[in-house]
């Protein structure tokens, strides 16, 4: 759990977590896979009818939604945290 | 692993500062410095993490997952919110005709469009006071008539009180009553129209007199 606070802490005073945050917002946007979880979630909704809650929601689609980001994204966002990581690693203190 | 536990102890510490230092800015003066001072121990922490290897790539998937989270999450609110606001149900759109036999729209001689046919039925009505059927072109004036409204009501009024009071005295003269009222009713309505005409044209020479005999005075 530290270790994760640091690093949110951390990422978001440095502005690099928004930065990481728009880029793959775009590349999911770009690949479909937005489009996709909007169906999924279309889909459940007709399933269970009207009065389904967020959360509940959220729990059905999130396992399906995470598998179904393409590698080839995945691969790239991780490169880029790591480099950009990497890089604060010079430049501060 | 060690260096990793060690990346660990530093950031308890970490927290432990930051809890003093919230107690700090509690009190009050020397806010800024503390935030200064969490701002350093946090990036202190935050290197002790990067510059090892593992706890780095900790980092990288943990970051990664918090922010494909953060999409999920996005995209949920998105479509809930359309749901319950019902834009969601206004993007699906009404489905095109084909689908349903319904919405087909229809090419045949004297049917219309929509299937009806184009021809004009004579309708009949039936009239709710007399239960007779009227066709639909006569109704007005019948239910006006049938139901005593209009220009000699108050006529057909009385007369219909007389009658039930006839029908009260005596049921067997009734029918023939309804017959007699009938004719005399068309009497009336000939009568009165001509006695109204004759009024019209008496004006008419009235005013046409009264006009000459102006023209002549003056």
């Amino acid at each position: 759990m530290t270790l994760t606070k640091t690093v949110d802490q951390a990422t978001i005073l440095s502005g690099d977590r928004s930065k990481l945050k728009d880029l793959l917002c775009n590349r999911l946007a770009e690949c479909g896979w937005r489009d996709e979880v909007r169906l999924m979630c279309r889909n459940i909704i007709k399933e269970k009818g009207n009065n389904i809650k967020v959360e509940q929601l959220i729990a059905d689609v999130t396992p399906r939604a995470r598998a179904s980001v393409p590698d080839a994204v995945k691969k790239e966002l991780l490169m880029k945290i790591k480099a950009i990581l990497a890089a604060q690693e010079g430049i501060d203190l | 692993m060690a260096s990793s536990s060690d990346s660990t102890l530093a950031a308890a510490n970490i927290d432990a500062k930051n809890e003093k230092n919230s107690n700090i800015t509690v009190s009050g003066k020397t806010s800024a410095n503390n935030t200064k001072m969490t701002i350093a121990t946090i990036q202190k922490a935050y290197h002790d993490i990067l510059k090892d290897p593992t706890s780095l790539d900790e980092a990288a998937h943990y970051l990664y997952q918090s922010l494909l989270d953060d999409a999920v999450v996005g995209v949920f609110l998105e479509i809930h919110h359309l749901h319950r606001t019902g834009n969601l149900d206004a993007l699906d759109g009404v489905p095109e005709e084909g689908t349903d036999a319904s919405y087909r729209i229809v090419d045949m001689p004297n049917y219309d469009i929509f299937g009806i046919s184009s021809v004009k039925k004579l309708m009949d009505c039936t009239c709710p006071n007399c239960d007779r059927p009227v066709s639909a072109s006569r109704f007005a004036p019948h239910l006006e008539k049938c139901m005593g409204m209009g220009r000699n009501s108050s006529r057909i009024a009385s007369r219909r009180l007389a009658t039930k009071e006839g029908t009260s005295a005596s049921s067997s003269s009734s029918s023939s009553y309804l017959q007699t009222t009938v004719g005399t009713d068309d009497e009336d309505d000939i009568d009165w129209s001509s006695e109204k005409r004759r009024k019209k044209t008496n004006q008419g020479n009235r005013n046409n007199g009264s006009k000459k005999n102006n023209g002549k005075s003056f």
